[in-house]
């Protein structure tokens, strides 16, 4: 969860961008890191600990500090989780303190199936982590917009939105930047929104 | 969750951070929280990534936790790792943080270790402090000031 430090006037926050594989969490996150306007230094390296093939192993970790808030140094890490089934063990270590999640789905039908699981699997694993889904925020995204085999945005919120209280989603085409900036700025909105509404910690 | 941190935590942390550099002869030495976030550091670390050093030894300590629970073992307090310059030392320190260390790799881990624990102590007992300082875990951002409704990250224009 968010540490804040109130001597260095110092707040910093855990973002997760989570979802199926090969769905662009990577690539969202290479993004922001290519094209983000920071002052000298507020941005990080991006660190990946990849296969030899590219595909995320156990983390990608980018932190990047907001240019807008005043009164606090607010540092956000943004981390991505590895798609592939078999690296749950891991997804749940990434999770552990996470502030916000960025659900990233693939927006091709054949991935449907994916998505559901990955958001299933989501779900099952802030519970063993002793957290609560419906006070996490989170926003969705529907990548790839721009492949020719794409559900309509209606499907998809049907899909992966149909809950009490739907949550903000956007069109994405992660790979030529499309959408991404739009899904960072809500979510660390919505996070920076409820610190000061809340004002306390569970 | 790790409670809000005032100057005087610092000032104690720094204190013992300071203590055990000097004991260990480290390069530098960072408290971290367990979610990967830097809360402080002391020593000659301005050549160090210590935002990402501090994600990825939070990482890994909690992978190698992951791992002792894979053996049944539930007392895995550290992880080491020796380099040919400077080795590397992660320890527990109580739910909330950890302590890692940067030394000299001519520097006996054991040493470290040895003056690591009391210095985990201090540590352990400055946040229970600020934990009954405030037992609701308030986050106080009454100075945070996000009136401004422009997106918090622009993107470069070309």
């Amino acid at each position: 969860m968010a540490i804040i430090n109130q001597a260095t006037r110092e707040l910093q926050v855990k973002i997760v961008y989570y979802g199926p594989a090969m769905g662009g969490k990577t690539t969202n996150l290479v993004q922001v890191h290519q094209h983000v306007q920071t002052a000298q230094g507020d941005k990080g390296k991006l660190v990946s600990l990849a296969t030899s093939s590219d595909r995320t192993l156990f983390f990608d970790f980018l932190p990047i500090e907001a240019m807008a808030i005043k009164g606090f140094k607010t540092k956000f890490q943004l981390y991505t989780v590895p798609g592939q089934v078999i690296y749950n063990t891991t997804r749940q270590l990434v999770l552990r303190g996470v502030d916000g999640i960025v659900f990233v789905a693939d927006s091709q039908y054949d991935k449907m199936a994916e998505n559901v699981k990955s958001f299933a699997n989501l779900e099952e694993n802030l519970r063993s982590l002793n957290l609560n889904f419906a006070e996490l925020p989170y926003v969705l995204q529907y990548n790839k917009r721009d492949l020719p085999n794409v559900a309509p945005v209606e499907y998809l919120e049907f899909v992966l939105n149909n809950r009490d209280v739907q949550v903000p989603s956007f069109g994405a085409v992660a790979s030529k930047s499309e959408g991404v900036f739009e899904t960072l700025n809500m979510i660390t909105r919505m996070l920076l929104h409820k610190f000061i509404n809340e004002g306390v910690r569970r | 969750m790790l409670p809000q941190l005032f100057e005087e935590d610092i000032q104690a942390f720094d204190s013992a951070l300071q203590d055990l550099l000097i004991k260990t002869e480290a390069r530098a030495v960072l408290i971290i929280d367990k979610g990967g976030f830097l809360i402080t550091k002391y020593g000659s670390a301005d050549q160090v990534d210590t935002t990402t050093l501090g994600a990825l030894a939070a990482a890994s300590f909690a992978a190698t936790q992951c791992m002792a629970s894979l053996v049944s073992e539930t007392n895995f307090r550290s992880i080491y790792q020796q380099g040919e310059t400077y080795s590397l030392l992660v320890q527990n320190v109580d739910e909330f943080c950890l302590l890692t260390v940067i030394f000299s790799a001519a520097t006996s881990v054991g040493a470290v270790k040895y003056y690591a624990g009391a210095t985990g102590q201090k540590i352990a007992d400055q946040v229970k402090i600020a934990q009954k300082r405030d037992p609701q875990g308030g986050l106080d951002l009454a100075a945070l000031d996000i009136v401004d409704t422009a997106p918090l990250f622009r993107k470069k224009k070309v």
